[in-house]
């Protein structure tokens, strides 16, 4: 018999995550199969040029609502080994919690000025940078009351790098309940961005959020 | 790793939800066909079409709206394109073997060519599923009746109903050549696919 590996939690108050969360524990992998369970993601250069500041749609239209952010940091595996050319792709709601998705039926407010989707690739030394607008917390269970934090969604993909992540903003009222955030525990903090001043740059807050990329398949063949 | 790297190594960011809204706009046809590289290119992967096909399922039998797939296996030559087999005769130019798709409905269809068996391996299709409510979990597909499912490591480690959850089954031949292969996916619950541990293993 395989051996057994992690039992996945169920986020409380998510049904979704009551419905969709396998309840059999996880089965290891037999070595000798290992490295089939290794995508390797190939480089694809779809950004584009004007992608990294998400604050406009393009750099000839206004400003979106809201207070413009710049998000940066490092892409890393466990062993410190910075990640290069990764793909982050990157989307979070708008200043009063709506994304631009149709899929998203909660009649919040859109933003004309504001897309909410955007690439960036990291570079020799795995930094990444991209501006944005400071996302709205939004309700996501209005019969029990529970709000989402503000969070920013990451894709990441590089070679045999691949996680989906999110960064949340400290002090936030809503951080304590959010389901998600119950799951991870005490390590929440490490997806915490941790506030910089940029009074340099157009943009009213920075937070930088460096991202290590753990498990075995980010350095299977190191 | 060693016991010192271990000790050194940086803490992990939690892997997350990518929630109900993952961009359709992030989207890619050519990460949904690896046949071809683009319509109007003359160029494509060698080996014969197949179009997998299924659903993806709730605890209650449901379908899972909005579920990220991803594929990932080796050419029709059995190799998988990984930094281990750069410059290996059999690789395929034209064939990186990662796919990705999002459903709207839950329902899939993904157009490949048939792997090849890997050394000491039947051919298989590692399958990624991100959604709302989950991270992230990974399991690998076979198809039904191939006569190397009775050596597989990994099939011989799972007992009769977990090895037949794990089968794609012919389901007749598209008009263009294409076999057709189903495979339905139960998140949770009664008849769950089986699903693999890829930070413990």
């Amino acid at each position: 018999m395989t051996k057994l590996g992690r039992q996945l939690g169920i986020g409380p108050t998510d049904n979704t995550s009551d419905q969709r969360t396998p309840r059999k524990r996880l089965r290891l992998i037999p070595e000798a199969v290992r490295e089939s369970f290794v995508p390797v993601v190939p480089a694809r250069a779809v950004t584009r040029q004007y992608e990294w500041d998400m604050t406009r749609i393009s750099p000839d239209l206004p400003r979106a609502d809201g207070d413009a952010i710049e998000v940066s940091g490092t892409l890393r595996t466990a062993d410190g080994k910075p990640v290069r050319g990764a793909l982050l792709e990157i989307w979070n709601a708008n200043h009063y919690g709506r994304y631009r998705h149709v899929e998203d039926h909660s009649g919040l407010k859109l933003d004309e000025n504001f897309f909410g989707m955007g690439r960036v690739l990291t570079d020799y030394d795995g930094t990444y940078r991209f501006w944005t607008i400071s996302p709205g917390a939004y309700l996501a269970r209005p019969d029990i009351g529970r709000w989402r934090p503000k969070h920013i969604h990451l894709s990441i993909s590089g070679g045999p790098v691949r996680l989906i992540t999110q960064m949340y903003f400290p002090d936030e009222p809503n951080n304590a309940t959010d389901p998600m955030a119950i799951l991870m525990g005490d390590a929440f903090g490490r997806n915490m961005g941790k506030p910089y001043a940029t009074p340099d740059i157009d943009v009213d807050q920075g937070y930088r959020f460096d991202i290590v990329a753990g498990g075995r398949n980010a350095t299977f063949f190191e | 790793m060693s016991e010192e790297q271990r000790a050194n190594a940086l803490l992990p960011t939690n892997e997350d939800t990518c929630g109900p809204y993952f961009p359709i706009y992030f989207g890619d046809d050519s990460l949904e066909d690896l046949t071809r590289i683009h319509s109007g290119v003359v160029a494509g992967a060698s080996g014969q079409h197949i179009i997998l096909r299924g659903r993806v399922l709730d605890r209650h039998g449901n379908l899972a709206h909005g579920v990220v797939m991803e594929f990932w296996q080796a050419n029709a030559m059995g190799i998988y394109r990984t930094p281990g087999t750069e410059g290996h005769p059999d690789i395929d130019p034209w064939f990186s073997g990662y796919g990705r798709l999002r459903s709207h409905s839950g329902e899939y269809s993904f157009c490949t060519i048939m792997p090849g068996p890997a050394p000491g391996r039947a051919p298989n299709i590692t399958v990624t599923l991100f959604s709302d409510g989950i991270n992230r979990i990974v399991t690998q597909l076979f198809f039904a009746d191939h006569p190397a499912n009775d050596g597989d490591p990994l099939l011989l480690g799972l007992d009769p109903e977990d090895r037949d959850r794990l089968m794609a089954r012919r389901d007749g031949t598209a008009a263009a050549g294409a076999e057709i292969y189903r495979f339905d996916i139960v998140m949770a619950g009664d008849n769950e696919t089986p699903f693999f541990d890829d930070l413990e293993s």
